[in-house]
């Protein structure tokens, strides 16, 4: 199992780092403060593994009846457009999970979404490659060479793919999609080579609840990575030993 | 008499099929439509771009998917961007009936281009999103550009509603 990178701080320089960085934020509203969390690299750039995008989930911030990510993810992405699946066949890049723990009683929502693995399972029973993982942690799917075949579908611990069983149209350019081919959360990729965030990050903050927070994991002045490094936060199904990129709290 | 009927009905099929082709240049070639594009000038040279548009899209797909690379030059939703009107131009300009760039010259070429299967067959309008369904693809299939389109990426109506595990 590979080790962890976290950020190697000393607590007092990680709270000078905060507040120089609080002061370099922008604040949104009362409350809520926007990172300076990916520059945009230059698109004629690869993308390098100095990177390592993630995202974090605070199930105590998540509301329980709240679809807002799944919605923007949706619109984003120009799901729900097949005309003749069944709903257990339609396309979801994020569901919402609830939880109830029997004993204790206590309840959590969370979205669940592809985890971005740094060793995914789906990547490594893929028969013809297209099953991938970029350099900078990004899970994704190659359907110029995807067969099909669902392998990825059976490996993946989350169910976090989908199959596309009908011809679709009206795609939106950046992201294609057609029958045939898995397909699943690509961690918004065009928006993060952009500089953006992913668009259920931008769709939970403009909700006010900031539970998803996005950002660069090796990079020890990013929000995440500090949260990460300060809080506990744990992935789901930690015994698999994948090291996911969207990891949660409070669970 | 029915071998006349069967005949007719061959012809009719044959100038449904090639209506676009033969709505070109007025002379005995039948040409395939170009509709205008953007801009004056393409990434490279006509004649290259006649014979070599493939291989750098195949190779900037590769860039891109792989590597994150999304520079302009040779990305299939540039090439879009100039040369398929966006849904409001189609309409307010009525040139959705010239047919769309690439399948109109595929057409004519006889040679199945598998992009559209997957990717938008256009630019989006603004930056707002447009509805799913659009009204284009509502309407009945008609021996236009749409119904190409669709009879060439092998999107048909599937009127039974039956979907495969």
């Amino acid at each position: 199992m590979s080790e962890h990178k976290q950020p190697d701080l000393a607590r007092r320089e990680l709270l000078g780092r905060g507040a120089a960085m609080a002061a370099a934020g922008v604040t949104l509203a009362p409350g809520v403060m926007l990172y300076g969390v990916a520059q945009a690299k230059p698109a004629d750039e690869p993308v390098s593994s100095k990177v390592r995008w993630g995202m974090l989930v605070d199930t105590t911030k998540c509301n329980s009846g709240c679809n807002a990510c799944v919605e923007a993810c949706d619109k984003e992405h120009g799901l729900g457009n097949e005309q003749h699946s069944r709903d257990g066949q339609r396309t979801q890049y994020i569901r919402k999970v609830e939880l109830r723990h029997k004993f204790t009683g206590a309840t959590h929502s969370l979205p669940v979404m592809c985890q971005h693995c740094e060793t995914p399972p789906c990547v490594d029973v893929c028969p013809t490659g297209a099953s991938f993982k970029r350099a900078d942690g990004i899970v994704l799917v190659d359907r110029h060479i995807c067969i099909g075949c669902r392998y990825c579908m059976m490996a993946c611990p989350y169910k976090a793919r989908s199959f596309v069983h009908e011809a679709l149209t009206d795609q939106r350019p950046h992201t294609p999609r057609g029958k045939g081919c898995v397909e699943s959360c690509t961690m918004c990729v065009h928006r993060v080579d952009e500089g953006r965030e992913p668009a259920c990050v931008e769709a939970c903050a403009a909700d006010g609840s900031r539970a998803i927070i996005f950002g660069d994991l090796n990079d020890p002045n990013s929000e995440i990575a500090q949260r990460v490094k300060t809080y506990a936060s744990s992935e789901i199904r930690a015994d698999l030993g994948l090291n996911t990129g969207v990891r949660y709290q409070g669970i | 008499m029915k071998r006349l009927l069967q005949l007719l009905s061959m012809v009719v099929l044959a100038l449904t099929l090639s209506a676009p082709a033969l709505a070109g240049e007025g002379g005995r070639t039948p040409l395939p439509t170009i509709p205008a594009a953007k801009g004056d000038q393409c990434v490279e040279d006509t004649a290259d771009m006649r014979r070599n548009h493939m291989k750098y899209l195949k190779h900037h797909r590769d860039e891109t998917m792989r590597q994150g690379i999304r520079t302009e030059k040779y990305s299939l939703k540039q090439c879009l961007e100039c040369h398929v009107p966006a849904e409001g131009s189609m309409a307010a300009g009525g040139k959705e009936s010239e047919g769309h760039f690439c399948v109109n010259c595929h057409v004519y070429a006889g040679v199945t281009l598998d992009c559209f299967e997957c990717h938008a067959t256009k630019p989006e309008t603004t930056a707002q999103f447009h509805p799913l369904v659009s009204p284009a693809a509502m309407k009945a299939e008609r021996p236009d550009s749409n119904g190409l389109l669709n009879r060439l990426v092998g999107v048909t109506e599937n009127k039974t509603g039956v979907a495969h595990e």
